[in-house]
């Protein structure tokens, strides 16, 4: 069987350093086709730039429509990789191993994304950002730290410096392999990064003890960045479905649910495209899966209880919000669409163990979660600006433009090609963790059986 | 008196723990060497003493230091321009503690960063005395001893079967 | 290799069992003797008071919530203490973590006391309305809530008690088989197990779903508990994180109880060599983490009230923080939060016996402040408006109210000492199991405690 193979230190750096030293046919055309939409989306910004905001669908009273659904969307992603390396780290799991460096990577490119959006959204950023950076010292004003959009940046700020530190010290050993396994400009580039590491005791000792120092401390940052982010909305009385106690954990669970999922389909991808069986291997799907059935649950659990609370107080603007994203087309479409796949597909099959190890029909299922979820901020977002009342005087609707569209796309397209040249200059799977693995692994005879077992450290 | 430096590589872990066994048997104190590994050993698995460090004051003063600058930042915008805003207090104390809150990890987070770096005596300016063997499995035992000493070392470590031992850093490994 | 097979092999082969782990497993938690009944008596005289107090309280009727407060605040105190503890083993099985082996019956011997928390909710029935004009969870759902709250309870208990009777069978049948006191009901407890690979695959399964279903129960009686009898008492008030927040208080609570018995047990029974250090370092863990998690859910409600500035927005901050029940929030932050947060960041703290057992101390004193802040603060609203006008006047303990609370207590320590007699003590198969998948062996020049994984 192919799981738990034996592999020599030489083999895991012969396989997991592939991506640096060589080019895989498929990998130029994907570069460029990714390009080619990064760039249509940097053209559609131009064209905007140029415009105004009239090019998009915002409209009077939505003014919050793709854009800030979009940055949501990759804030929430971004919390895939703090959730699996601090928590698992912290919980000694043996199969994060294969998963933090991608998950990580993953919470850098999304967030940088996610940045992108409010300062694209606002339409004429230099003379918007004023809002976090003061402009005019002489003037004396100053960012008003009583909003939530001051809070957001603050939280993102924090949480970005954070997880590319993290990163970084977690990359410190590989760097040093790179270092010793290149030439020329290669070889002061990884030796100028790993800053001198040679592996020594003290050096290992330290660096699993900040590694576990970090996933503390990065922890309550990442709790508070997602929400920070549902303030931005939930403190607002004035939009119905928006002034919600829940919003906080709501977001921060549906960020999970959404984040991890989007591990599995980072894992599915570069285990099928780099061909790494022999590390990323079913039982990690197992485990992620599992993992998935209780955010997933618990996600449900808040929806529920924020879709009841909706209700609870019978107020009638509250109620009609609730009737109209259930009953009235397009709404009720997406919503249909949005409860099947962020929950009553996936969470279902995930109970049971063959889906799990059934890694195409993970990569599926995690990418249906992310429509679902996708959709579901949408949903939170749009319907309540949008919804008619009596004395609602400009009666505009939403719908996006192609502008906002190829912006979307640009974005998901500038995550992938991050991918794609991170994993050019470094190894997306830790090598040193690999190694570690090897070392601590370990068999017992249990009556008559060989069951696989692990050195615990304290 | 001149310290002298050795590197005797080893092939896996049994040896260099034996090569480690011999020096103790030479009667080489622990300061005097030293493991180079390309992946974590449990502690203590060469017989290595827990290691001593102050890691753990650095978050703390990097969390004070944030948490003030946070204070003072909130603090003095505020009040420099005391303009009312929903209806909230001028020194509206929940916002405050918001933005402290993420100063005061992000000021953990990076004195974290800096006190490991600095307690593993990192960034280091040249690689010195090492093979890059090491980071492809090969285990290095680090020897620094009194120059009078080196033949004792190293008569221990071949005793011990090590593959080599080599006592000039590599040219071409600048870093 | 199935697991079935893997832990069919102590029991197929009794010297698998050390034998320390046989004396002790079967030997009654606590030590018996004076003290043991001078306890049950002290106990038991507690809980009659306290009863005379509740019955003196039925006397003055129903009709008004007022003075019914502090009964409501126990009932929840009981739910989020003894209805949380045996989530403690039943969560901790779900991971697969080893450390919890030695704990597994005394965290799952309080589904015992579960019973009080069934007889305790009855009264309150008759405290809220059928159909609440204002707010509710039910929409005009008939029997609700008085049918549905009474199925969560007692399907809560139920659950509770399957789920200590099923993990318990294969220690009736050692205890049938090895002749000790009480033979006969040993054996008909143990329901003829022979411990096949069959009986020990069912008892898993049966394990698992038992501890899903005990989860899904205990989310569930807080999320109705909370809204029936506290939020929906105060008219206007809509929080929805209410019900989510009781959960985590809940589960807060249920670890703490655990931590607190665990150190009695160590103290006064015989299970020292079984539970120690490991055990406590891993509970404080998970301590400190739902600490920060209490914060976070009660900062995560506070703010959006505080920045919205609704009035009724303003009066419900007033009412639960700033005004008539400041007295019982500040100790309810400080004890749930504040003081274990910083006892138990310490490693060293974590890392011992008293450190835990002291921040459990801090965090079941908070909750009795929590409760008492919502709950009496709920009870004490008689408008029935739609949206709540005034304060009421804050309810400052009575000494039939201490007895109310104390009875809650009495109750819970009686039911779950007297089942100390019947029920052994440790989980014998699972510390058997543990033992086979948890090896001490030499790596280099070391040794290493090394674990197995089966899948």
């Amino acid at each position: 069987m192919e799981e738990r193979r034996i592999l020599s230190d030489t083999e895991i750096n012969l396989d997991l350093l592939a991506p640096v030293y060589g080019t895989p046919r498929w990998f130029w055309p994907v570069v460029g086709l990714l390009g080619l939409v990064v760039a249509a989306a940097v053209g559609a910004f131009i064209w905007m730039l140029t415009q105004g905001l009239v090019v998009t669908g915002l409209n009077r009273p939505v003014f919050w429509g793709f854009m800030i659904t979009n940055f949501v969307f990759w804030v929430g992603i971004s919390h895939a990789g703090v959730m699996i390396s601090s928590i698992l780290r912290l919980a000694q799991a043996e199969w994060r191993r294969p998963v933090t460096r991608a998950a990580e990577l993953l919470t850098i490119l999304a967030l940088l994304t996610a940045a992108l959006f409010p300062i694209i959204h606002s339409g004429r950023p230099w003379r918007t950002l004023y809002w976090v950076f003061p402009y005019d010292f002489a003037r004396g004003i100053w960012p008003n730290v009583r909003s939530p959009l001051v809070w957001d940046p603050a939280a993102i700020f924090s949480y970005l410096t954070g997880a590319t530190l993290f990163i970084y010290v977690a990359l410190l050993p590989d760097l040093a392999t790179l270092r010793d396994r290149s030439l020329g400009w290669r070889h002061y580039f990884y030796g100028a990064l790993s800053l001198g590491w040679r592996g020594m005791s003290r050096q290992w000792r330290l660096q699993a003890l900040v590694g576990i120092l970090l996933s503390a401390l990065i922890l309550p940052v990442f709790i508070s960045v997602h929400s920070v982010v549902s303030w931005d909305f939930a403190v607002a009385t004035a939009v119905e479905g928006w002034h919600a106690t829940i919003f906080a954990p709501y977001f921060v669970l549906g960020a999970i649910h959404s984040g991890v999922s989007a591990v599995v389909t980072v894992m599915a991808l570069v285990r099928y495209l780099y061909g790494w069986k022999a590390y990323i291997r079913p039982e990690h799907f197992d485990a992620l899966g599992r993992l998935l059935v209780a955010v997933g649950l618990a996600w449900f659990y808040f929806f529920a209880l924020e879709f009841a609370f909706g209700l609870y107080g019978q107020d009638g603007p509250e109620v009609a919000l609730r009737e109209m994203v259930v009953f009235q087309m397009p709404w009720a479409g997406l919503f249909i669409v949005f409860l099947l796949t962020a929950f009553f597909i996936p969470v279902p099959l995930w109970l049971f163990r063959r889906v799990r190890r059934n890694i195409p029909l993970m990569l599926l299922l995690s990418v249906l979660v992310n429509i679902g979820m996708w959709l579901e901020r949408f949903l939170i977002i749009v319907p309540g600006l949008a919804r008619k009342e009596p004395f609602t005087f400009v009666w505009g609707s939403y719908a996006p433009s192609i502008v906002e569209i190829l912006l979307i796309a640009g974005s998901f397209a500038l995550v992938c090609l991050g991918f794609l040249v991170f994993s050019r200059l470094f190894p997306l799977i830790p090598l040193y963790d690999q190694k570690e693995g090897q070392v601590l692994r370990q068999e017992v005879e249990v009556g008559r059986a060989r069951v696989k077992a692990v050195i615990r450290e304290e | 008196m001149a310290k002298e430096l050795l590197l005797a590589l080893c092939q896996d872990a049994p040896s260099a723990a034996r090569a480690v066994e011999a020096l103790e048997r030479a009667g080489f104190p622990r300061e005097e060497y030293e493991i180079l590994s390309g992946a974590p050993y449990p502690e203590g698995a060469f017989g290595e003493k827990p290691v001593k460090h102050r890691v753990y004051v650095f978050p703390f003063v990097g969390a004070l230091s944030g948490f003030t600058v946070a204070l003072l930042l909130t603090v003095g915008t505020q009040l420099s321009f005391p303009l009312v805003t929903g209806g909230k207090p001028i020194l509206a104390l929940p916002p405050m503690f918001i933005i402290a809150y993420e100063a005061t990890l992000l000021g953990a987070i990076i004195f974290t960063v800096i006190g490991v770096l600095f307690e593993m005596r990192l960034p280091r300016p040249g690689l010195g005395l090492y093979d890059r063997r090491i980071t492809g499995g090969y285990l290095g035992v680090l020897v620094s001893c009194p120059e009078a000493r080196r033949p004792q070392a190293e008569a221990a470590l071949k005793e011990a079967g090590v593959l080599e031992i080599k006592r000039h850093p590599d040219i071409r490994q600048r870093w | 290799m199935s697991e079935a097979s893997l832990t069919s092999e102590p029991q197929g082969r009794e010297p698998g069992i050390a034998p320390g782990v046989a004396a002790a497993g079967l030997s009654p938690l606590l030590r018996g003797g004076w003290v043991f009944w001078l306890a049950v008596a002290v106990l038991g005289a507690i809980f009659l008071a306290g009863l005379l107090s509740v019955v003196s309280l039925w006397q003055a009727g129903f009709a008004h919530r007022a003075p019914w407060g502090y009964y409501a605040a126990a009932f929840s105190i009981l739910l989020s203490t003894v209805g949380a503890a045996p989530l403690v083993s039943a969560g901790l099985r779900f991971t697969g973590a080893h450390w919890r082996r030695p704990l597994a019956r005394a965290s799952e011997l309080f589904a015992v006391a579960g019973l009080l928390i069934l007889a305790w909710f009855w009264p309150l029935l008759r405290l809220v309305p059928a159909s609440q004009p204002q707010s509710s969870l039910w929409f005009g759902w008939p029997g609700a809530p008085h049918l549905w709250d009474t199925l969560v309870i007692a399907g809560l208990t139920l659950c509770g008690l399957a789920l200590l009777y099923v993990g318990a069978i294969p220690d009736f049948a050692a205890a049938r088989d090895q002749g000790a006191r009480g033979r006969r009901l040993f054996a008909l407890l143990a329901l003829s197990w022979q411990g096949g690979e069959r009986q020990w695959r069912a008892l898993r399964a049966a394990l698992t779903a038992l501890g899903a279903c005990y989860f899904l129960a205990f989310v569930l009686a807080q999320t109705l508990i909370s809204t029936d009898f506290a939020q929906s008492l105060v008219p206007g008030w809509q929080d929805s994180l209410f019900p989510a927040y009781n959960v985590v208080s809940g589960l807060q609570g249920g670890l703490a109880t655990l931590i607190v018995v665990l150190f009695l047990v160590r103290w006064w029974g015989g299970l020292g060599a079984y539970i120690g250090r490991e055990q406590f370092w891993a509970l404080g863990k998970l301590l400190l983490a739902l600490c920060l998690l209490w914060f976070y859910f009660w900062w995560s409600g506070f703010i959006v009230l505080w920045y919205g500035r609704r009035p009724i927005e303003e009066l419900v901050l007033q009412l639960f923080i700033a005004g008539p029940y400041l007295w019982a929030f500040l100790p309810a932050f400080v004890l749930s939060f504040l003081a274990p947060f910083l006892v138990l960041l310490w490693n060293g703290v974590r890392r011992s016996i008293l450190g835990p057992t002291f921040a459990a101390l801090l965090v079941l004193a908070g909750l009795l402040f929590d409760r008492i802040r919502l709950y009496v603060a709920a009870f004490s609203v008689e408008e029935a408006g739609p949206v709540l006008q005034a304060l009421p006047a804050p309810r400052l303990p009575q000494a039939g109210d201490w007895l109310v609370l104390a009875a809650a207590v009495a109750g819970v320590a009686l039911l779950y000492l007297l089942a100390t007699r019947l029920i052994p003590s440790l989980s014998r198969w699972e510390v058997a199991e543990g033992e086979q998948l948890r090896v001490e062996r030499a790596f280099l020049r070391r040794k290493v405690t090394v674990i197995a994984k089966p899948d």
